[in-house]
């Protein structure tokens, strides 16, 4: 661990450590460098040459990202000379940069865009039919498109492949004025993180086919939340907005930096997982396999209860830590054993060396933590089986009361099915495999006319008791 | 001025390229000498005689070889010789390669002997194929004769030299480019350490010179520094493969000692301009270096100092020569063409203003000057000059600025077409 | 359809590895067996140059699509390249290109339609004294005139 020193920004005092990469010490202490080709997660690159910056004592400005933190080393960001050396850059970034905004996704969120209003402000010297072109819709595979008149080569998306991930799919092609990025022709991107490279991208050369043209990023707000789709656990941003019809959606989930679990980065899976919230959620009642309306499967249901000479209770490993202890607590009072089995969540297809586990139950942790028997039950036909959301019970000749959120595969199990709210409107606790815990809230408001975990204690509690 | 002839010597004895000839003449009559002297002796013999390098920068050599020297990691250093030749106007390294091979393997086997390395390797330009067989044949018979290998001359050191062809960059003849690509890469220049260090090849202490330095070391080893020193000026010593091309009577490589006087020169060795035309200007050093115009060639000294005194660069000696029939707008357009293609395309300032200068000094040039104008054109001069990861981009900075002052009514913005 | 590097060129390249630090270094000298075997470098060859080296294919790529003289396609049987750098242009190198587009009835970047030539500009070759200069292949052709143009294009026949 080497020293502190104090050197000087703009005039101000700032304590760093000596050695360190000067950039991100400007922007952690709140100096608005511009930079194109670093990145927290990659490093620094030294292409882009916007991070430049006056070093006292220094001829020339150097740039930020390959400078390091030294005792008394006093710094500029602002000024005019330093500025206009920005601005120059700028223009030489913008020149063939096409007047895309009003149809490119990454306006709002885009780094040439930002740096263009702060710095910038000119009228372009080059004529909109003298801009070079190249190819604009490029597809690269796993959902990536990739226009190549856009592109800055800051060369963030090559790196990641080669250095994070180690696929290295992409590669620069060609020289000089003529560079492009690529994967090798005939060839498509196939890792299993590829579209984070959307995310790095620092402009809007990349961007994503699911994302693509559905909602400006202005209007959407973004929640945090935690992914649900194996036990890692990853911090995730979800983005949600209105649609037209005035119907309240998640329009993506995007990485959320979490140090202890998954850095700046997502795995595609879980980064679609929000998909099927929307398009697998269970909204209909069904009894025996057929839809039903509420009224019908309600009674259907209560006579289950009345009739049940003994319960079992199953319960979803993706359900939060606390909706588990209720269920518990549920399980008791009626005399009915719980379990929450695990063996069925194995996918080990899905594991590999960084983020991906095979074990698809996002809240095994919790499970573990509550105690809850993760036995398969041994179900009689003389049982109830009342089924909290697992996706991997098959049934026996016990009666089968399903609560659920998505559409499973052979759902039709269930003497009733009645459905339950997805986990994006309701709040709790994940634990990951790590031990890390995470309060989730919900992303979207709990829907009027659908009960959550609580809800349906309530009610089949009360039918219990009634019965 | 007097006929000065260190490098080129032997250029005109017939196949000089034979190791059977070369010997007769007197190739590796140095080695017994350095085997019997330490490394670091003959370092101390390049320091001494100001050797500068003769790629084009022109900095003291011995420092260079002092960071390899005085390696301490223990890992093998290396020796890379710079044969990429690319820049427009030089042509002097082929002239040592095709007629003098075993000059430069003499060279070679001092050098690596001196810094302490073993394995050296010959980046050559993939253009030059018919004088990189002559090479390969002179390192394959001195390889059959002992002179290389295991124990060169018997000496109990190994040298093992590998030919490795380029293929069509002129960037990789920037040392770090060419080590990037000498690695098996694209040829991008490298970022440049912050403290003096060695060059790094596969993360070994590594030492990059060109040709014609190289091929100047057995002469200093065999007559000793002073006697280098015996020519030239105090800060530029010894001679340099000066050249000519373009409007002159008879272009060529002439071996010539730093000082003399330019005019002199061309009169001299290239019997002045060709035709009847007067002498218009003359780029003095290759391509990137800022042209000259007739007045500053008459005032003009072939050194560096006298070069960076009228605002110029010697480069490496390549002098073109224009009369007075060239548009120097064209001549420009005709450089600024080069350099875009050439551009890496690393970064930004380089990338985007080597092809915007030259569609600017194209629209100039047809007529239209719509993108920008000269404003534009000196702006993006600025923009290139010190602010990108190597010097191709403020060397293209260099000849924008010098055409655009120096010709300022052919520059004007709005002339039309005259190509 | 893959592509297999010769028998002879692997032992060529094998030993070769031994006088550098790592195979990588082979990069060049591995792709240029192929350019000069082939006359250009297919995907399936540089697929079998990454092999061989441990190397991305994406690595190979960006690396034979930044040199000059490296090629993807099958072009003519013959490649001029011309010069058309300063010293040669001072020297009266496009009247020599002119004649050539002339004479081969194709414009630069494109092969006659016999299949036999193709024309290619380049930058300088490094023999300015000798302008103008064209390559054919490996040869170097000095102080091209109309006359010689027209025994060289016709040694070529």
């Amino acid at each position: 661990m080497s020293r502190m020193v104090e050197i000087t920004v703009d005039g101000i005092r700032i304590e760093a450590q000596e050695g360190r990469l000067l950039l991100p010490v400007l922007l952690e202490n709140g100096f608005g460098v511009p930079y194109f080709c670093y990145h927290e997660a990659l490093g620094p690159d030294g292409n882009c040459r916007m991070c430049m910056v006056e070093i006292e004592g220094s001829k020339r400005p150097q740039i930020s990202c390959d400078t390091f933190v030294s005792e008394g080393m006093e710094v500029r960001t602002e000024g005019e000379s330093i500025e206009s050396v920005r601005r120059r850059i700028l223009e030489l970034e913008l020149i063939n940069h096409p007047v895309d905004c009003p149809v490119c996704d990454k306006a709002g969120e885009c780094s040439l865009q930002n740096y263009y209003m702060e710095y910038g402000l000119y009228g372009g010297r080059v004529g909109r039919d003298e801009k070079l072109h190249a190819e604009k819709r490029v597809d690269l595979g796993r959902g990536v498109l990739h226009d190549r008149e856009r592109c800055v080569l800051c060369q963030r998306c090559v790196r990641f492949c080669r250095d994070i991930v180690g696929s290295a799919e992409l590669c620069v092609a060609g020289r000089g004025e003529r560079s492009y990025i690529t994967t090798v022709p005939g060839r498509k991107l196939e890792n299993d993180y590829a579209v984070n490279i959307v995310d790095l991208c620092p402009v809007g050369a990349l961007s994503s086919v699911d994302f693509r043209f559905k909602k400006r990023v202005w209007f959407l707000e973004t929640t945090e939340s935690v992914c649900h789709g194996c036990e890692r656990n990853c911090s995730i941003y979800a983005d949600h907005a209105q649609d037209f019809d005035g119907v309240e959606r998640i329009y993506r989930f995007r990485p959320r930096r979490n140090d202890e679990i998954n850095g700046h980065f997502i795995c595609d899976e879980g980064r679609f997982g929000y998909r099927e919230l929307e398009e697998r959620h269970m909204e209909s009642c069904r009894v025996a396999g057929a839809d039903s309306d509420e009224k019908e499967a309600e009674a259907k249901a209560r006579e289950l209860i009345e009739r049940a000479s003994s319960i079992v209770v199953t319960a979803s490993a993706d359900l939060y830590l606390e909706e588990m202890k209720a269920i518990s607590e549920f399980a008791l009072k009626i005399g009915a054993s719980l379990h929450i089995p695990l063996d069925g969540y194995d996918d080990p297809d899905f594991s590999d060396e960084w983020l991906k586990c095979s074990c698809r139950a996002s809240n095994r942790a919790s499970v573990l933590e509550s105690g809850i028997d993760t036995a398969y039950p041994k179900l009689t036909s003389s049982d109830l089986l009342i089924n909290f959301d697992h996706p991997h019970i098959s049934s026996s000749e016990a009666k089968r009361l399903d609560i659920v959120s998505l559409e499973m595969d052979g759902g039709d199990e269930a003497d009733v099915t009645l459905p339950l709210s997805v986990w994006s409107r309701r709040s709790g606790t994940m634990i990951s495999r790590d031990g890390v815990r995470q309060y989730c809230g919900n992303i979207l408001p709990p829907a009027r006319n659908e009960r959550d975990i609580y809800g349906w204690i309530d009610t089949i509690s009360r039918w219990k008791d009634e019965s | 001025m007097r006929d000065v002839k260190i490098v080129s010597a032997r250029f005109d004895i017939d196949g000089m390229y034979r190791l059977d000839t070369a010997l007769k003449e007197g190739a590796y009559s140095t080695l017994e000498k350095a085997f019997s002297m330490s490394g670091r002796e003959i370092v101390d013999m390049v320091h001494r005689s100001g050797l500068r390098g003769k790629g084009g920068g022109g900095a003291p050599a011995a420092p260079k070889w002092r960071l390899v020297a005085d390696d301490e990691s223990g890992l093998d250093s290396v020796v890379v010789i710079n044969c990429d030749e690319s820049e427009p106007g030089t042509f002097k390294d082929r002239q040592i390669i095709s007629k003098d091979p075993h000059l430069l393997i003499e060279g070679i086997l001092l050098t690596s002997y001196a810094v302490g390395a073993h394995d050296a390797y010959i980046y050559i330009r993939g253009e030059y194929r018919p004088f990189e067989k002559i090479l390969r044949r002179a390192i394959d018979e001195a390889y059959e004769a002992g002179i290389l290998g295991e124990s060169v001359s018997g000496s109990g050191y190994r040298v093992d030299i590998t030919v490795h062809r380029g293929a069509g960059a002129y960037i990789c003849g920037e040392k770090s480019a060419l080590l990037e690509s000498l690695e098996g890469k694209r040829g991008h220049p490298r970022l440049k350490p912050h403290a003096r260090e060695p060059e790094w090849y596969f993360g070994r202490p590594t030492l990059v010179n060109n040709v014609e330095t190289i091929a100047t070391v057995p002469y200093i080893v065999a007559n000793g520094p002073e006697a280098y020193r015996g020519y030239g000026t105090p800060e530029s010593p010894g001679t340099l493969l000066f050249g000519m091309s373009g409007h002159i009577e008879r272009p060529g490589i002439y071996e010539a000692e730093f000082g003399v006087s330019m005019m002199e020169y061309i009169e001299r060795y290239g019997g002045g301009v060709r035709g009847k035309a007067g002498l218009k200007a003359v780029i003095p050093g290759g391509a990137s270096t800022p042209v000259l115009t007739a007045d500053e060639v008459k005032e003009a000294r072939l050194d560096y100092e006298s070069m960076r005194a009228l605002g110029s660069s010697l480069g490496t000696g390549g002098m073109i020569v224009m009369d007075e029939s060239v548009d120097m707008v064209g001549v420009l357009e005709n450089l600024l063409g080069f350099y875009r293609y050439e551009s890496c395309g690393q970064c930004t300032p380089c990338r985007e203003g080597t092809g915007w200068s030259d569609r600017i000094v194209s629209s100039i040039l047809s007529g239209e000057d719509d993108m920008g104008g000269i404003d534009k054109l000196m702006e993006l001069a600025d923009t290139m000059n010190g602010k990108t990861i190597c010097v191709f981009a403020p060397a293209v900075a260099g000849v924008i600025k010098a055409f655009v002052e120096k010709f300022p009514d052919e520059f004007r913005a709005g002339r039309g077409g005259g190509r | 359809m893959g592509y297999t590097l010769d028998p002879e060129i692997l032992e060529r390249l094998e030993e070769l590895e031994k006088r550098y630090p790592s195979r990588e270094a082979l990069m060049l000298p591995a792709l240029w067996e192929v350019m000069d075997k082939e006359g250009y470098i297919s995907s399936e060859a540089m697929e079998a140059v990454a092999d061989f080296l441990k190397v991305p294919l994406s690595k190979v790529y960006g690396v034979v699509s930044f040199y000059s003289m490296f090629h993807t396609e099958k072009e003519g049987r013959y490649r001029i390249r011309i010069c058309g750098t300063l010293s040669c242009e001072l020297c009266g190198a496009s009247e020599i290109l002119s004649m050539l587009m002339d004479r081969l009835a194709i414009g630069v970047g494109e092969t006659t339609s016999d299949g036999k030539i193709t024309l290619e500009e380049v930058e300088c070759l490094g023999s300015c004294s000798t302008a103008p200069v064209m390559m054919v292949d490996e040869t170097l052709h000095e102080k091209l005139t109309p006359e010689r143009l027209e025994e060289i294009l016709e040694e070529l026949k």
